[in-house]
């Protein structure tokens, strides 16, 4: 009895020896990474001679790092830690949602050296409100050569908190060998683009592939009719957020124009429950005539998996100008969005402003982002053409020079957190009918109040 | 009597067809995983149910083994899975008995305050958790995952177990006093073996359920040491679309060992959901 009963007793005890080595073990391991400066700087002391080696720790919203911008960024930081051999950069990275939410836990303590974040009121403004960046000196970044404007985003009562990686511009992607073949023509007004729409779909074809299931890009094409409306919108947008009164009557013409769009069929048959990825697909497998989508996807030009005969031929256009309206083709819907920021706690501040500086050197994201048709850069990136450029990358380019106003940033990401929720989702409603426009425009104007 | 053969014949039939059709559901979603992670992301979009891969595209399983840290991830995986139902299995036993068969003043009210906890959504506890984890330095360690894991699993099991050990004949353990028996081995000796069907049940839904969670993993973890397979996916997901084919194949090897612990664990948790279910 007593026997079995000591077996017993052993093998919990067994068990709990066990736990508590791993318990042992990670305590341990847990001590060196928290405790990593200490030990560092206690190391420094010892070998004099070499620099002090300093972890720096990056939080990106990139987690593919062998593709597109996750991979310029990874590069960016390969090169750094290269050229800097006493600095380790260790990333986490986590996608947009998760991203997201963790930001929130590391806001309360422990905020990752250098972070990614978006220069648009609804996730700035709460986190500038909680003091959690370290404000940067604007005068620093005079010779960076960002394009005028791309700044303002990032910036509260005049001090700038961040820097912005990427110049996003909305368009029609079409594919011209099919509008040829069918005798097809860019639209030059908005009533054809509809007209368009319909002797496209009378071919068989879907007009325009349209991603309706994630929210923002219909909200974008929204703001894109807002600025052809009503030409500079950033006062009405604006002024509709800080009452909650979105009545204006451009707001509510643009609704009702888009709404009018969608239920005429100009978007592929359920496009408010599919998402990115299927939207896109139909238009490089040659099943939709139009993609509309933004400037990041110019690398659809470069994509080997898609067919020749898609790849070469697509090309773009800017939303065109409706009757009436004030906006012209030339007043885009582009804006500065993703971009990069140091924390305000971070004990290697200098260092980390450092490596923020360097990410912007003129031959960093600029360069890599442009030869891996990433997008285009917030700088000035003239100087990376190479003339082996594709005619898609060559009409971006054009488009964005020849702008004669930029929409800034999405109607969207101007409110609260909240307000983009409620726009995101009740869009697809306003969209299929199911919920009319002055009831859209007040659901949206609630959550601003 | 004919008429009655041929009435069981056609019953015989029906029921054929209908445990086919339910076989069909459950199986297609497994066969449809496997189709897909073996087709380029291309192909993807068609409009057919099940695609046929032009080539059949080995080259996700290597990517999704090399590029998604697929063994690291694995075994932190089964390390962490483990330790959570061996405590949760562990702690629940000695729970559900102190609760039920043992007499003391506070035993509805602890049992009670125990199965609150099933009240308690993930998300409510999400940052107030990583507050005091980051307090007392257990961020980025295994206790991270671990102790959320097997909080949120033992009401569950204890309700179970609870139903369980009720059903058990008192007689057993009076027998065991009579011949001279203590507490410990009353419980580990004579009960835990008459509990099989539902310690079972409790291994495999702590299991399954602790297996996919990524909510926590992401906000706990920050370093890939200790990351377990759901992180596998994201390094596949990129800025605005991702590459599906890998995040399939990736998917198809996470799924494996689940089913395959549900394909041993299944004779007992059938039996285990009814039992306690009836009698507690």
């Amino acid at each position: 009895m007593r026997k079995k009963l000591l077996v017993g007793i052993l093998a919990v005890c067994m068990t709990a020896t066990l736990l508590s080595g791993c318990k042992g073990k990670e305590t341990k391991t847990e001590d060196a990474s928290v405790s990593a400066t200490q030990q560092e700087q206690t190391e420094a002391e010892k070998v004099e001679d070499t620099a002090e080696p300093i972890t720096l720790t990056v939080f990106s919203n990139l987690p593919d790092r062998k593709n597109g911008q996750g991979l310029v960024e990874q590069k960016i930081i390969d090169d750094y830690m290269s050229e800097n051999p006493n600095v380790t950069i260790e990333v986490e990275a986590l996608d947009e949602e998760a991203y997201k939410t963790k930001f929130k836990a590391y806001a309360m303590n422990g905020m990752p050296d250098v972070v990614s974040i978006w220069g648009q009121p609804s996730f700035l403004d709460e986190v500038l409100e909680a003091g959690i960046l370290e404000p940067l000196n604007e005068a620093d970044y005079a010779d960076y050569g960002f394009v005028s404007g791309s700044l303002e985003g990032f910036k509260k009562d005049g001090k700038l908190y961040g820097l912005p990686r990427n110049t996003d511009v909305m368009g029609f992607y079409y594919n011209q060998k099919m509008f040829e073949d069918n005798g097809w023509e860019v639209p030059k007004n908005y009533d054809e683009l509809l007209v368009l729409g319909k002797k496209i779909k009378e071919a068989g074809i879907v007009p325009v592939a349209m991603d309706g299931g994630d929210g923002w890009p219909l909200a974008i094409y929204l703001t894109d009719l807002l600025v052809r409306v009503d030409g500079n919108i950033k006062d009405i947008v604006s002024n509709a957020i800080a009452t909650g009164d979105f009545t204006d009557p451009s707001i509510v013409e643009a609704t009702k124009l888009l709404a009018k769009t969608a239920q005429s069929g100009l978007f592929q048959v359920g496009y408010d429950s599919q998402d990115y990825g299927t939207a896109m697909n139909l238009f490089t497998n040659g099943q939709a005539a139009m993609f509309y989508m933004g400037s990041w996807e110019a690398s659809m030009a470069l994509n080997e998996d898609i067919s020749e005969e898609v790849r070469n031929n697509i090309r773009a256009f800017t939303m065109p100008p409706i009757t009436d309206g004030k906006g012209a083709q030339t007043d885009i819907a582009a804006w500065n969005g993703g971009g990069y920021a140091v924390a305000a706690q971070s004990e290697q501040k200098e260092e980390a402003i450092k490596f923020l500086n360097y990410m912007y050197q003129p031959d960093k994201l600029s360069k890599y982002g442009w030869e891996n048709g990433v997008g285009m850069s917030a700088q000035d990136q003239s100087a990376y053409m190479t003339g082996n450029e594709t005619n898609l990358q060559n009409q971006f380019t054009d488009i964005l020079n020849n702008a004669t106003s930029v929409s800034g940033t999405p109607i969207n990401d101007c409110g609260p957190s909240v307000f983009k929720t409620a726009m995101e989702s009740e869009i697809q409603s306003v969209c299929n009918g199911t919920k009319s426009v002055d009831d859209f425009l007040s659901v949206i104007g609630e959550t601003c109040k | 009597m004919k008429t009655e053969k041929k009435q069981s014949k056609i019953g015989r039939a029906i029921l054929w067809i209908v445990l086919i059709i339910v076989a069909v559901i459950q199986i297609f979603p497994l066969v449809w995983l496997i189709d897909f992670s073996l087709a380029s992301s291309n192909e993807m979009f068609t409009s057919g149910l099940l695609i046929i891969p032009k080539k059949i595209q080995w080259g996700n399983y290597i990517k999704a083994f090399i590029d998604g840290h697929f063994l690291l991830y694995l075994k932190n995986s089964i390390l962490i899975n483990s330790l959570a139902v061996l405590l949760v299995v562990v702690i629940s036993i000695m729970a559900a008995f102190a609760c039920r068969r043992m007499e003391w003043k506070l035993s509805g009210f602890v049992k009670t305050l125990l199965l609150v906890g099933m009240m308690i959504p993930i998300h409510a506890t999400l940052l107030p958790n990583y507050k005091i984890y980051n307090t007392i330095g257990l961020t980025d360690t295994i206790w991270a995952l671990l102790i959320p894991y097997v909080a949120f699993s033992l009401p569950q099991a204890l309700f179970l177990m609870t139903g369980f050990i009720a059903a058990l004949p008192v007689e057993l353990e009076e027998a065991a006093v009579v011949d001279g028996c203590g507490i410990y081995r009353i419980v580990f000796l004579i009960i835990t073996p008459l509990l099989k069907p539902s310690i079972s049940t409790v291994a495999i839904m702590t299991f399954l359920n602790n297996w996919n969670e990524f909510m926590m993993a992401s906000t706990y973890l920050s370093s890939p040491k200790w990351k377990t397979l759901p992180f596998s996916v994201l390094e596949f997901t990129g800025q605005y679309s991702s590459n599906y084919a890998v995040q399939f194949a990736v998917m198809a090897l996470t799924a494996a060992p689940a089913v395959i612990v549900y394909i041993l664990l299944n004779k007992h948790i059938t039996k285990g959901v009814a039992m306690g279910a009836v009698k507690g």
